[in-house]
Protein backbone atom coordinates (compact mmCIF):
# COMPACT_ATOMS: atom_id res chain seq x y z
CA UNK A 1 0.00 0.00 0.00
CA UNK A 2 1.57 3.37 -0.88
CA UNK A 3 0.75 5.95 1.56
CA UNK A 4 0.37 9.32 1.44
CA UNK A 5 0.87 11.45 4.34
CA UNK A 6 0.27 15.34 5.03
CA UNK A 7 2.68 17.35 7.77
CA UNK A 8 1.46 20.82 8.90
CA UNK A 9 4.23 23.10 9.02
CA UNK A 10 4.37 25.37 12.27
CA UNK A 11 5.44 28.94 11.31
CA UNK A 12 8.71 29.73 13.34
CA UNK A 13 9.44 33.20 12.77
CA UNK A 14 10.45 32.83 8.66
CA UNK A 15 11.19 29.58 9.31
CA UNK A 16 9.60 25.97 10.00
CA UNK A 17 9.66 24.99 13.68
CA UNK A 18 11.76 22.54 14.96
CA UNK A 19 8.66 20.26 15.83
CA UNK A 20 8.01 20.50 12.22
CA UNK A 21 10.87 19.22 11.13
CA UNK A 22 10.71 16.08 13.73
CA UNK A 23 6.69 15.36 12.48
CA UNK A 24 8.57 15.22 8.82
CA UNK A 25 10.81 12.17 9.98
CA UNK A 26 7.75 10.65 11.52
CA UNK A 27 6.18 11.07 8.60
CA UNK A 28 8.64 9.56 6.38
CA UNK A 29 8.75 6.44 8.45
CA UNK A 30 5.49 6.14 8.69
CA UNK A 31 4.55 6.53 5.25
CA UNK A 32 7.84 3.92 4.48
CA UNK A 33 9.57 4.18 1.23
CA UNK A 34 6.83 3.60 -1.37
CA UNK A 35 4.98 6.51 0.31
CA UNK A 36 5.14 9.55 0.06
CA UNK A 37 5.17 13.29 2.11
CA UNK A 38 3.65 16.04 1.31
CA UNK A 39 3.56 19.61 3.44
CA UNK A 40 1.07 22.69 4.17
CA UNK A 41 2.38 25.79 5.45
CA UNK A 42 -0.01 29.06 5.65
CA UNK A 43 0.45 32.44 6.18
CA UNK A 44 2.45 35.28 4.19
CA UNK A 45 5.81 34.30 3.40
CA UNK A 46 4.43 30.67 3.81
CA UNK A 47 7.11 30.02 0.29
CA UNK A 48 10.06 30.42 2.54
CA UNK A 49 8.65 28.03 4.93
CA UNK A 50 8.17 25.60 2.09
CA UNK A 51 11.80 26.09 1.27
CA UNK A 52 12.46 24.42 4.72
CA UNK A 53 10.46 21.58 4.04
CA UNK A 54 12.31 21.37 0.60
CA UNK A 55 15.43 21.12 2.54
CA UNK A 56 14.77 18.27 4.71
CA UNK A 57 13.00 16.19 1.77
CA UNK A 58 9.74 17.02 1.16
CA UNK A 59 9.42 18.45 -2.44
CA UNK A 60 5.66 18.74 -2.63
CA UNK A 61 4.53 21.70 -0.38
CA UNK A 62 0.82 23.04 -0.58
CA UNK A 63 0.86 26.83 0.32
CA UNK A 64 -2.29 29.20 1.52
CA UNK A 65 0.21 31.90 0.77
CA UNK A 66 -2.89 34.18 2.69
CA UNK A 67 -2.40 36.91 5.29
CA UNK A 68 -5.61 36.34 7.35
CA UNK A 69 -3.43 33.21 9.20
CA UNK A 70 -0.43 35.48 10.64
CA UNK A 71 -2.27 36.34 13.91
CA UNK A 72 -5.11 33.65 13.74
CA UNK A 73 -5.48 30.60 15.97
CA UNK A 74 -4.00 27.34 15.02
CA UNK A 75 -7.62 25.78 15.19
CA UNK A 76 -8.37 28.30 12.14
CA UNK A 77 -6.15 26.04 10.30
CA UNK A 78 -8.09 23.05 10.36
CA UNK A 79 -10.24 23.63 7.38
CA UNK A 80 -7.34 24.41 4.89
CA UNK A 81 -5.35 21.86 6.24
CA UNK A 82 -8.70 19.09 5.48
CA UNK A 83 -9.05 20.21 2.10
CA UNK A 84 -5.46 19.68 1.30
CA UNK A 85 -5.36 16.51 3.14
CA UNK A 86 -8.20 15.68 0.73
CA UNK A 87 -6.80 17.29 -2.34
CA UNK A 88 -3.42 15.21 -1.66
CA UNK A 89 -5.28 12.07 -0.96
CA UNK A 90 -3.04 11.91 2.51
CA UNK A 91 -4.65 9.38 4.88
CA UNK A 92 -2.13 10.38 7.85
CA UNK A 93 -2.00 14.34 9.29
CA UNK A 94 0.98 14.33 11.55
CA UNK A 95 2.10 17.77 13.77
CA UNK A 96 4.74 18.76 15.97
CA UNK A 97 2.79 18.33 19.46
CA UNK A 98 3.87 22.10 20.53
CA UNK A 99 0.83 24.54 21.52
CA UNK A 100 0.77 25.24 17.72
CA UNK A 101 -0.45 21.55 16.88
CA UNK A 102 -2.32 20.12 19.90
CA UNK A 103 -4.58 23.29 19.56
CA UNK A 104 -4.79 22.25 15.61
CA UNK A 105 -5.09 18.92 16.00
CA UNK A 106 -8.61 18.25 17.49
CA UNK A 107 -10.01 20.70 14.55
CA UNK A 108 -8.63 19.45 12.07
CA UNK A 109 -9.86 15.76 13.16
CA UNK A 110 -13.52 17.32 13.11
CA UNK A 111 -12.71 18.49 10.19
CA UNK A 112 -11.22 15.50 8.34
CA UNK A 113 -13.47 13.05 9.76
CA UNK A 114 -10.38 11.94 11.21
CA UNK A 115 -9.50 9.40 14.46
CA UNK A 116 -6.70 11.59 16.24
CA UNK A 117 -4.22 11.25 19.15
CA UNK A 118 -2.22 13.98 20.55
CA UNK A 119 1.32 14.15 21.87
CA UNK A 120 2.13 10.28 20.89
CA UNK A 121 5.84 9.31 21.42
CA UNK A 122 5.41 6.16 19.17
CA UNK A 123 3.35 5.18 16.31
CA UNK A 124 3.27 2.82 13.37
CA UNK A 125 0.95 1.03 10.63
CA UNK A 126 -1.02 -1.42 11.66
CA UNK A 127 -3.22 -2.22 8.15
CA UNK A 128 -5.84 0.25 7.52
CA UNK A 129 -5.05 1.86 11.14
CA UNK A 130 -2.65 3.80 12.83
CA UNK A 131 -1.31 2.34 15.75
CA UNK A 132 -0.39 5.05 19.13
CA UNK A 133 1.15 4.51 21.96
CA UNK A 134 1.26 8.06 24.68
CA UNK A 135 2.22 8.79 28.02
CA UNK A 136 -0.93 9.46 30.19
CA UNK A 137 -1.56 10.08 33.76
CA UNK A 138 1.53 12.69 33.73
CA UNK A 139 3.88 9.87 32.66
CA UNK A 140 2.77 7.32 35.30
CA UNK A 141 1.23 5.15 32.91
CA UNK A 142 1.11 4.93 29.02
CA UNK A 143 -1.46 3.97 26.59
CA UNK A 144 -1.92 2.36 23.25
CA UNK A 145 -4.44 2.93 20.96
CA UNK A 146 -5.80 2.26 17.68
CA UNK A 147 -6.81 4.82 14.99
CA UNK A 148 -9.02 2.75 13.13
CA UNK A 149 -9.08 3.91 9.32
CA UNK A 150 -8.97 5.52 6.72
CA UNK A 151 -7.91 8.58 8.72
CA UNK A 152 -5.80 9.66 11.02
CA UNK A 153 -4.16 12.91 13.22
CA UNK A 154 -1.39 12.73 15.25
CA UNK A 155 0.94 15.23 17.00
CA UNK A 156 4.02 13.94 18.09
CA UNK A 157 5.84 15.08 21.27
CA UNK A 158 8.39 17.18 20.84
CA UNK A 159 12.12 16.23 21.55
CA UNK A 160 11.07 12.47 20.97
CA UNK A 161 11.78 11.77 17.44
CA UNK A 162 14.76 12.72 15.78
CA UNK A 163 14.75 15.62 13.32
CA UNK A 164 14.12 14.70 9.45
CA UNK A 165 17.76 15.08 7.82
CA UNK A 166 17.14 15.50 3.95
CA UNK A 167 18.16 15.35 1.52
CA UNK A 168 17.26 18.38 0.00
CA UNK A 169 15.06 18.00 -2.92
CA UNK A 170 13.67 20.89 -5.08
CA UNK A 171 10.77 22.28 -3.85
CA UNK A 172 7.31 22.25 -6.32
CA UNK A 173 4.82 24.55 -4.44
CA UNK A 174 0.99 24.29 -5.03
CA UNK A 175 -1.47 26.71 -4.10
CA UNK A 176 -3.49 25.14 -1.66
CA UNK A 177 -7.47 24.22 -2.40
CA UNK A 178 -9.69 27.28 -1.57
CA UNK A 179 -12.40 25.76 1.33
CA UNK A 180 -15.16 27.47 2.96
CA UNK A 181 -13.88 29.21 5.83
CA UNK A 182 -16.27 31.84 7.72
CA UNK A 183 -15.14 34.99 9.00
CA UNK A 184 -16.00 34.04 12.47
CA UNK A 185 -13.15 31.61 12.63
CA UNK A 186 -10.81 33.80 11.70
CA UNK A 187 -11.61 36.32 14.65
CA UNK A 188 -9.44 35.56 17.48
CA UNK A 189 -6.48 37.80 16.94
CA UNK A 190 -3.05 37.95 18.21
CA UNK A 191 -1.99 41.89 19.06
CA UNK A 192 1.00 40.72 21.19
CA UNK A 193 3.84 38.28 21.97
CA UNK A 194 6.36 38.54 24.76
CA UNK A 195 9.05 36.67 25.27
CA UNK A 196 9.03 34.25 28.41
CA UNK A 197 10.30 35.55 31.82
CA UNK A 198 13.11 32.43 31.86
CA UNK A 199 15.76 34.94 31.51
CA UNK A 200 17.73 33.94 28.40
CA UNK A 201 17.62 30.67 28.59
CA UNK A 202 14.76 28.29 26.32
CA UNK A 203 11.81 28.09 27.81
CA UNK A 204 10.53 25.42 30.39
CA UNK A 205 7.88 24.05 27.99
CA UNK A 206 10.00 22.97 25.35
CA UNK A 207 13.88 23.13 26.59
CA UNK A 208 15.43 19.56 26.24
CA UNK A 209 17.14 20.06 29.32
CA UNK A 210 16.01 21.19 32.56
CA UNK A 211 17.78 22.14 36.33
CA UNK A 212 15.61 22.72 38.72
CA UNK A 213 16.18 24.15 42.24
CA UNK A 214 14.48 23.30 45.74
CA UNK A 215 13.84 24.23 49.13
CA UNK A 216 17.49 23.08 49.41
CA UNK A 217 19.11 25.91 47.57
CA UNK A 218 18.17 27.76 50.79
CA UNK A 219 17.78 31.36 49.77
CA UNK A 220 16.66 33.44 46.73
CA UNK A 221 20.33 34.89 46.10
CA UNK A 222 21.70 31.72 46.04
CA UNK A 223 19.32 30.45 43.31
CA UNK A 224 22.58 31.76 40.99
CA UNK A 225 24.59 28.40 41.15
CA UNK A 226 21.22 26.82 39.31
CA UNK A 227 20.95 29.83 36.79
CA UNK A 228 24.74 28.87 36.42
CA UNK A 229 24.44 25.21 36.08
CA UNK A 230 21.60 25.59 33.41
CA UNK A 231 23.43 28.19 31.64
CA UNK A 232 26.74 25.84 30.88
CA UNK A 233 24.24 23.22 29.69
CA UNK A 234 21.97 25.48 27.92
CA UNK A 235 18.93 24.54 29.90
CA UNK A 236 15.92 25.93 31.35
CA UNK A 237 15.49 26.45 34.83
CA UNK A 238 12.80 25.24 37.26
CA UNK A 239 11.64 25.53 40.65
CA UNK A 240 9.92 23.23 43.07
CA UNK A 241 6.79 24.45 44.82
CA UNK A 242 8.44 25.54 47.91
CA UNK A 243 10.75 27.79 46.10
CA UNK A 244 7.76 29.51 44.16
CA UNK A 245 5.54 29.54 47.02
CA UNK A 246 8.88 31.47 48.78
CA UNK A 247 8.61 34.13 46.22
CA UNK A 248 11.85 33.22 45.53
CA UNK A 249 11.27 32.35 41.95
CA UNK A 250 7.71 33.57 39.74
CA UNK A 251 5.08 31.18 39.64
CA UNK A 252 5.89 30.45 35.93
CA UNK A 253 8.97 28.30 37.07
CA UNK A 254 7.60 25.60 38.57
CA UNK A 255 7.78 22.36 37.80
CA UNK A 256 5.05 19.81 39.45
CA UNK A 257 1.38 18.89 39.89
CA UNK A 258 0.15 22.36 40.19
CA UNK A 259 2.99 23.75 37.91
CA UNK A 260 3.98 22.49 34.73
CA UNK A 261 4.49 18.88 33.57
CA UNK A 262 8.16 18.67 31.62
CA UNK A 263 9.86 15.87 30.02
CA UNK A 264 13.47 16.89 29.08
CA UNK A 265 15.40 14.47 27.77
CA UNK A 266 17.35 15.44 31.06
CA UNK A 267 16.27 16.80 34.29
CA UNK A 268 18.85 18.16 37.05
CA UNK A 269 16.93 18.14 40.80
CA UNK A 270 19.34 20.05 42.79
CA UNK A 271 18.28 20.63 46.53
CA UNK A 272 14.49 19.29 45.86
CA UNK A 273 13.64 16.54 48.49
CA UNK A 274 10.77 14.82 45.74
CA UNK A 275 7.17 15.17 47.31
CA UNK A 276 4.85 13.57 44.80
CA UNK A 277 3.67 16.70 43.95
CA UNK A 278 7.26 17.99 42.33
CA UNK A 279 7.29 14.56 40.84
CA UNK A 280 3.87 14.13 38.98
CA UNK A 281 5.81 16.99 36.82
CA UNK A 282 8.90 15.94 35.82
CA UNK A 283 8.97 12.07 36.44
CA UNK A 284 8.38 11.00 32.53
CA UNK A 285 11.73 13.05 31.79
CA UNK A 286 14.42 10.88 29.94
CA UNK A 287 17.40 10.79 32.26
CA UNK A 288 17.03 12.51 35.51
CA UNK A 289 19.82 13.61 37.93
CA UNK A 290 19.21 14.01 41.66
CA UNK A 291 21.43 16.28 44.05
CA UNK A 292 20.52 16.27 47.64
CA UNK A 293 22.36 16.23 50.70
CA UNK A 294 20.05 13.79 52.52
CA UNK A 295 20.60 10.26 51.05
CA UNK A 296 17.12 9.19 51.97
CA UNK A 297 15.34 11.87 50.17
CA UNK A 298 12.97 10.22 47.73
CA UNK A 299 14.05 12.08 44.68
CA UNK A 300 16.61 9.31 44.61
CA UNK A 301 14.01 6.70 43.72
CA UNK A 302 13.08 8.33 40.74
CA UNK A 303 16.43 9.42 39.53
CA UNK A 304 18.70 7.50 36.91
CA UNK A 305 21.60 9.02 38.78
CA UNK A 306 22.48 10.49 42.45
CA UNK A 307 24.55 12.65 44.10
CA UNK A 308 24.10 12.85 47.72
CA UNK A 309 26.56 15.74 49.10
CA UNK A 310 26.21 19.32 49.66
CA UNK A 311 25.07 21.34 46.60
CA UNK A 312 26.83 24.24 47.42
CA UNK A 313 30.36 22.03 46.80
CA UNK A 314 28.55 20.14 43.60
CA UNK A 315 26.92 22.46 41.65
CA UNK A 316 29.96 25.19 41.01
CA UNK A 317 32.01 21.58 40.49
CA UNK A 318 29.73 20.21 37.75
CA UNK A 319 29.30 23.58 36.08
CA UNK A 320 33.19 24.01 35.74
CA UNK A 321 32.95 20.49 34.53
CA UNK A 322 30.01 21.15 31.80
CA UNK A 323 31.85 23.99 31.04
CA UNK A 324 35.27 22.47 30.44
CA UNK A 325 33.86 19.61 28.44
CA UNK A 326 31.85 21.92 26.19
CA UNK A 327 34.79 23.66 25.61
CA UNK A 328 36.53 20.99 23.76
CA UNK B 1 -23.30 36.21 28.74
CA UNK B 2 -24.09 32.75 27.99
CA UNK B 3 -21.54 30.69 29.45
CA UNK B 4 -20.90 26.70 28.91
CA UNK B 5 -18.15 25.01 30.91
CA UNK B 6 -17.25 21.51 29.81
CA UNK B 7 -16.10 19.38 32.46
CA UNK B 8 -14.44 15.84 33.01
CA UNK B 9 -14.77 13.45 35.61
CA UNK B 10 -11.32 12.37 36.05
CA UNK B 11 -9.68 9.63 38.71
CA UNK B 12 -8.75 11.76 41.85
CA UNK B 13 -5.12 12.76 42.06
CA UNK B 14 -4.35 9.93 44.22
CA UNK B 15 -5.56 6.97 42.35
CA UNK B 16 -4.27 3.63 42.39
CA UNK B 17 -3.52 3.36 38.45
CA UNK B 18 -4.00 -0.42 37.59
CA UNK B 19 -4.78 -1.62 34.42
CA UNK B 20 -8.29 -3.21 33.79
CA UNK B 21 -8.91 -7.48 33.35
CA UNK B 22 -8.19 -7.50 29.52
CA UNK B 23 -5.00 -4.61 30.06
CA UNK B 24 -6.79 -2.42 27.45
CA UNK B 25 -7.89 0.87 29.74
CA UNK B 26 -7.51 2.12 33.56
CA UNK B 27 -9.79 0.04 35.64
CA UNK B 28 -11.88 2.73 37.23
CA UNK B 29 -13.14 -0.02 40.11
CA UNK B 30 -13.27 1.32 43.48
CA UNK B 31 -11.83 4.75 41.92
CA UNK B 32 -13.68 8.16 43.36
CA UNK B 33 -13.92 10.18 40.16
CA UNK B 34 -13.58 14.19 40.74
CA UNK B 35 -13.45 17.54 38.67
CA UNK B 36 -10.32 17.69 36.55
CA UNK B 37 -7.80 20.36 37.91
CA UNK B 38 -7.98 21.99 34.70
CA UNK B 39 -11.81 22.36 34.40
CA UNK B 40 -11.64 23.89 38.06
CA UNK B 41 -9.54 26.45 37.28
CA UNK B 42 -12.22 26.46 33.79
CA UNK B 43 -15.08 26.51 36.06
CA UNK B 44 -13.30 29.21 38.22
CA UNK B 45 -12.66 31.52 35.54
CA UNK B 46 -16.32 31.36 33.93
CA UNK B 47 -17.74 32.42 37.47
CA UNK B 48 -14.91 35.07 37.89
CA UNK B 49 -16.48 36.04 33.77
CA UNK B 50 -20.40 36.03 35.22
CA UNK B 51 -19.48 38.29 38.27
CA UNK B 52 -17.74 41.24 36.40
CA UNK B 53 -20.75 40.77 33.74
CA UNK B 54 -24.15 40.43 35.69
CA UNK B 55 -26.80 38.40 34.05
CA UNK B 56 -24.23 36.32 33.06
CA UNK B 57 -25.09 32.37 33.50
CA UNK B 58 -22.63 29.84 33.50
CA UNK B 59 -23.48 26.28 32.30
CA UNK B 60 -22.09 23.23 32.96
CA UNK B 61 -21.58 19.99 30.65
CA UNK B 62 -19.98 16.85 31.49
CA UNK B 63 -20.34 13.66 29.78
CA UNK B 64 -20.00 9.69 31.13
CA UNK B 65 -21.80 7.54 32.68
CA UNK B 66 -24.21 9.42 35.54
CA UNK B 67 -22.42 8.76 38.39
CA UNK B 68 -19.41 10.01 37.60
CA UNK B 69 -21.02 12.95 35.66
CA UNK B 70 -23.46 13.97 38.51
CA UNK B 71 -20.37 13.99 41.04
CA UNK B 72 -18.21 16.50 38.95
CA UNK B 73 -21.97 18.63 37.53
CA UNK B 74 -23.09 18.87 41.08
CA UNK B 75 -19.63 19.81 42.44
CA UNK B 76 -20.12 22.90 39.61
CA UNK B 77 -23.47 23.87 40.76
CA UNK B 78 -21.87 23.85 44.43
CA UNK B 79 -19.74 26.61 42.98
CA UNK B 80 -21.64 28.72 41.36
CA UNK B 81 -22.83 27.39 38.06
CA UNK B 82 -26.62 27.94 37.39
CA UNK B 83 -27.26 24.41 35.53
CA UNK B 84 -26.22 21.34 34.40
CA UNK B 85 -26.24 19.29 32.01
CA UNK B 86 -25.12 15.18 31.73
CA UNK B 87 -24.30 13.29 28.80
CA UNK B 88 -25.03 9.84 29.61
CA UNK B 89 -22.83 7.68 27.77
CA UNK B 90 -21.31 4.14 28.94
CA UNK B 91 -18.38 5.29 28.26
CA UNK B 92 -15.10 3.27 28.77
CA UNK B 93 -12.79 4.51 31.13
CA UNK B 94 -11.02 5.91 28.35
CA UNK B 95 -13.11 7.39 25.74
CA UNK B 96 -12.79 8.82 22.15
CA UNK B 97 -11.79 12.08 22.63
CA UNK B 98 -13.00 13.02 19.31
CA UNK B 99 -16.42 11.50 19.75
CA UNK B 100 -16.73 12.96 23.18
CA UNK B 101 -16.42 15.65 21.53
CA UNK B 102 -19.24 15.63 18.99
CA UNK B 103 -21.53 14.48 21.75
CA UNK B 104 -20.66 17.62 23.99
CA UNK B 105 -21.04 19.90 20.71
CA UNK B 106 -24.60 18.42 20.59
CA UNK B 107 -25.22 19.26 24.30
CA UNK B 108 -24.22 22.68 24.13
CA UNK B 109 -25.91 23.12 20.86
CA UNK B 110 -29.21 22.33 22.64
CA UNK B 111 -28.51 24.80 25.45
CA UNK B 112 -30.08 27.54 22.56
CA UNK B 113 -27.27 30.89 22.14
CA UNK B 114 -24.04 30.62 23.79
CA UNK B 115 -21.43 33.13 24.13
CA UNK B 116 -18.52 31.28 25.08
CA UNK B 117 -17.72 27.48 25.95
CA UNK B 118 -14.88 27.05 28.32
CA UNK B 119 -13.00 23.92 28.67
CA UNK B 120 -9.80 22.75 30.88
CA UNK B 121 -6.45 22.90 28.57
CA UNK B 122 -6.58 18.67 29.13
CA UNK B 123 -7.70 16.36 31.46
CA UNK B 124 -5.41 14.85 34.08
CA UNK B 125 -5.93 11.24 33.35
CA UNK B 126 -5.82 10.94 29.10
CA UNK B 127 -4.14 14.07 28.85
CA UNK B 128 -5.60 14.23 25.27
CA UNK B 129 -6.52 17.60 25.22
CA UNK B 130 -8.26 17.71 22.21
CA UNK B 131 -11.61 17.94 22.94
CA UNK B 132 -11.42 21.48 22.94
CA UNK B 133 -10.58 22.50 19.77
CA UNK B 134 -12.41 19.28 18.14
CA UNK B 135 -15.90 19.99 19.66
CA UNK B 136 -15.23 23.90 18.39
CA UNK B 137 -15.07 22.96 15.04
CA UNK B 138 -18.26 20.69 15.43
CA UNK B 139 -20.06 24.03 16.66
CA UNK B 140 -18.18 26.13 13.87
CA UNK B 141 -16.58 27.88 16.80
CA UNK B 142 -13.41 29.71 16.73
CA UNK B 143 -10.68 27.94 19.39
CA UNK B 144 -7.80 29.21 21.04
CA UNK B 145 -6.27 27.09 23.53
CA UNK B 146 -3.18 27.52 26.49
CA UNK B 147 -5.78 30.77 27.93
CA UNK B 148 -4.67 32.45 30.76
CA UNK B 149 -6.55 35.17 32.49
CA UNK B 150 -9.60 35.78 30.08
CA UNK B 151 -11.44 39.23 30.58
CA UNK B 152 -14.99 40.60 28.94
CA UNK B 153 -14.62 44.11 27.35
CA UNK B 154 -17.31 45.64 25.99
CA UNK B 155 -18.70 42.57 24.02
CA UNK B 156 -15.09 41.47 23.04
CA UNK B 157 -12.48 38.94 24.84
CA UNK B 158 -9.15 39.91 25.78
CA UNK B 159 -6.54 37.44 27.00
CA UNK B 160 -2.78 35.87 27.07
CA UNK B 161 -2.16 32.84 25.48
CA UNK B 162 0.94 30.56 27.00
CA UNK B 163 3.12 29.14 24.26
CA UNK B 164 6.71 27.52 24.49
CA UNK B 165 8.45 30.54 23.53
CA UNK B 166 7.18 33.25 25.73
CA UNK B 167 3.23 34.96 26.26
CA UNK B 168 0.66 36.11 23.67
CA UNK B 169 -1.71 38.57 23.67
CA UNK B 170 -4.95 38.34 22.21
CA UNK B 171 -8.77 39.65 21.45
CA UNK B 172 -11.29 38.00 20.09
CA UNK B 173 -15.00 39.06 19.15
CA UNK B 174 -17.80 36.61 20.72
CA UNK B 175 -19.03 33.23 20.45
CA UNK B 176 -15.87 31.72 21.21
CA UNK B 177 -14.62 28.55 22.62
CA UNK B 178 -11.19 28.61 24.76
CA UNK B 179 -9.41 26.05 26.37
CA UNK B 180 -7.59 26.92 29.93
CA UNK B 181 -4.33 26.76 31.50
CA UNK B 182 -4.48 26.23 34.78
CA UNK B 183 -3.03 27.86 38.19
CA UNK B 184 -3.26 31.32 37.06
CA UNK B 185 -6.22 31.49 38.84
CA UNK B 186 -6.55 30.03 42.33
CA UNK B 187 -10.15 28.24 41.92
CA UNK B 188 -12.60 29.06 45.11
CA UNK B 189 -13.94 26.01 47.01
CA UNK B 190 -17.40 25.63 47.89
CA UNK B 191 -19.03 26.35 50.99
CA UNK B 192 -20.69 23.80 53.01
CA UNK B 193 -24.41 25.09 52.54
CA UNK B 194 -23.89 25.33 48.68
CA UNK B 195 -22.67 21.40 48.82
CA UNK B 196 -25.71 20.87 50.26
CA UNK B 197 -28.12 22.49 47.87
CA UNK B 198 -26.14 21.31 45.28
CA UNK B 199 -27.17 17.97 45.85
CA UNK B 200 -30.70 18.70 45.41
CA UNK B 201 -30.03 20.57 41.76
CA UNK B 202 -31.55 19.44 38.80
CA UNK B 203 -29.28 17.70 36.34
CA UNK B 204 -30.72 17.83 32.57
CA UNK B 205 -29.69 14.51 30.57
CA UNK B 206 -29.35 14.03 26.98
CA UNK B 207 -28.70 10.39 25.52
CA UNK B 208 -25.13 10.05 23.53
CA UNK B 209 -26.35 9.88 19.93
CA UNK B 210 -25.02 7.29 17.66
CA UNK B 211 -20.76 7.41 16.52
CA UNK B 212 -19.92 8.93 13.13
CA UNK B 213 -19.18 5.91 11.31
CA UNK B 214 -17.17 7.43 8.66
CA UNK B 215 -14.75 8.94 10.77
CA UNK B 216 -12.98 5.87 12.19
CA UNK B 217 -12.40 5.56 15.79
CA UNK B 218 -9.67 5.81 18.44
CA UNK B 219 -9.53 2.20 20.61
CA UNK B 220 -8.22 1.75 23.89
CA UNK B 221 -6.00 -1.41 23.42
CA UNK B 222 -3.33 -1.28 25.94
CA UNK B 223 -2.92 0.80 29.12
CA UNK B 224 0.36 -0.23 30.69
CA UNK B 225 2.39 1.07 34.04
CA UNK B 226 6.59 1.94 34.07
CA UNK B 227 8.22 -1.07 35.42
CA UNK B 228 9.41 0.56 38.91
CA UNK B 229 12.07 2.76 38.78
CA UNK B 230 15.74 0.91 40.31
CA UNK B 231 16.30 4.03 41.99
CA UNK B 232 19.23 5.69 41.09
CA UNK B 233 23.08 4.76 40.63
CA UNK B 234 24.46 6.28 43.51
CA UNK B 235 27.78 8.26 42.88
CA UNK B 236 30.91 7.46 44.85
CA UNK B 237 33.27 10.12 45.25
CA UNK B 238 36.15 11.92 47.17
CA UNK B 239 35.80 15.30 46.02
CA UNK B 240 32.77 17.30 44.30
CA UNK B 241 35.38 17.80 41.43
CA UNK B 242 35.28 13.94 40.99
CA UNK B 243 31.29 13.49 41.30
CA UNK B 244 31.08 15.95 38.42
CA UNK B 245 34.15 14.28 36.18
CA UNK B 246 32.00 10.72 36.74
CA UNK B 247 28.19 11.89 36.15
CA UNK B 248 28.84 13.56 33.34
CA UNK B 249 30.62 10.87 32.24
CA UNK B 250 27.80 8.66 32.93
CA UNK B 251 25.32 11.19 31.44
CA UNK B 252 28.00 11.25 27.85
CA UNK B 253 28.56 7.85 27.61
CA UNK B 254 26.23 5.79 29.65
CA UNK B 255 22.62 7.85 29.25
CA UNK B 256 24.38 9.74 26.04
CA UNK B 257 22.13 12.83 26.61
CA UNK B 258 25.02 15.78 26.54
CA UNK B 259 26.26 17.27 25.71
Amino acid sequence: MSDTILVVGEPDGPALAEATVEAVGVARQLAGPAGTVVGFVAGSGAAARAAGFAAVGVGRVLVADDPRFDQAPPAALARPAAATAEQAGASVVVLGGTTFGRDLVGSLAVAFRAAAANGVTELERSGDAVRVRRPVFSGRATEERRLTGPRAVVSVRPHTFPPANGPAVPLAVEAAPSCDLPAALLGPTRTAVAAAAQGGGPSLADAAIVVSGGRGVGAPEKFAIIDALAASLGAAVGASRAVTDAGWRPASFQVGQTGRTVSPQLYVAVGISGAIQHVIGMVSSRVIVAINNDATAPIFRVADYGIAGDLFEIVPALTAEVRRVRGK
Amino acid sequence: MEIVVCVKPVPEAESRLRANGAGTAFDPEGVKFVLAGYDESAVEQALLLKQAAPGSRVHAVALGPPGRTDEVLRASIALGCDSATAVTADVPAFHDPVATARELAEAVRGLGKVDLVLFGKHAGDDEEGLVGSAAAEALGLPFVGFVVDLRHDAGRLRFRRSVERGEETWEAPLPLAVGLQQAWNDPRTATLPAILRSRKAPIARRASGPPDAAAGSSVAERFALPPPRQGAKMIEFKSPQEAAEKLVRLLREEAKVFP
